[in-house]
């Protein structure tokens, strides 16, 4: 989102480092081959509800402090 | 960039492309060497790719590739459309997308790494697609007009560009509106420490 895509789908994982002729710390860090899709929004007001449709529930003051 | 970038990495940006550079440099001239990530025909079968795809690849190309999935299982290329394949590396994935755009498309492969442009100028030229060229240029600073793509490609490189944000804002000035990213590379699942980040192998593999 932040570099004004929009539909952004990942769409297949896969271990493609195994069996490599030579070792590599990727694996330690479980890396994976990805796939992944997205569009150029069609124009200005596609990206503004795009951005407006982001939403984040902030908690309620005390909600996790068991006040 | 260099700055901040080299704060966070302790590399010098350059001293990254430079480092990156000299690994695919050799992927393109001695690509049955042995690497930490799989090569040729054997990776792109990995990745997804099928022989009747692969057939129409001079194996000069194919041998070289180093692809981490497989940009054309996102959605299909039409005839006629204008594509940018982002690291396109010997040009096994432009010489595809050359033949889905056919000969009223055109498809724009752009690398940092000479070796792999001229094995991809001359894979061209066996090919017979005359609605592919192959530019010299960086992710970050592509050397295209804005608006001019219809659907950017890239497999397996976007990991290795240093600043990704603007690597993304660079594609998203030279698609059309509407315009599709098909991209494959790779993603880690565990948090990778400092120390880790200033090791060379893992930003050029």
């Amino acid at each position: 989102m932040a570099a004004g895509f929009v539909d952004f789908e990942i769409t297949w994982r896969k271990d493609i480092f195994s069996g490599a002729p030579q070792e590599s710390s990727a694996a330690d860090f479980d890396t994976y081959g990805i796939t992944f899709r997205s569009r150029k929004p069609h124009n200005e007001d596609e990206w503004e509800l795009a951005l407006a449709e982001i939403t984040c529930e902030v908690p309620q003051f005390g909600e996790f402090l068991d006040l | 960039m260099t700055d901040s970038f080299q704060n966070k990495t302790g590399f010098r940006l350059q001293e990254l492309r430079d480092a990156i550079r000299a690994e695919y440099q050799t992927v393109a001239s001695e690509p049955d060497r042995e690497f930490h990530f799989h090569t040729g025909r054997t990776q792109a079968r990995i990745v997804g790719y099928s022989d009747d795809l692969l057939d129409h690849i001079p194996p000069a190309a194919l041998e070289s590739f180093a692809g981490t999935g497989n940009p054309f299982n996102l959605g299909p290329i039409e005839a006629g459309e204008r594509v940018i394949d982002i690291g396109c590396g010997a040009g096994t994935d432009s010489l595809i997308a050359a033949g889905k755009v056919g000969p009223d498309g055109q498809v724009i492969g752009v690398d940092m790494t000479e070796r792999m442009l001229e094995k991809a100028r001359r894979a061209r030229a066996e090919a017979g697609f005359d609605q592919v060229e192959f530019r010299y240029g960086y992710g970050e600073d592509l050397p295209v007009p804005d608006g001019w793509a219809d659907v950017i490609i890239s497999n397996g490189v976007l990991n290795l560009m240093p600043d990704k944000s603007a690597a993304l804002q660079e594609m998203n000035r030279a698609l059309k509106p509407d315009g599709r990213l098909q991209i494959a590379d790779i993603i880690v699942e565990k948090e990778v420490p400092t120390s880790a980040k200033r090791q060379t192998d893992l930003w050029t593999g």
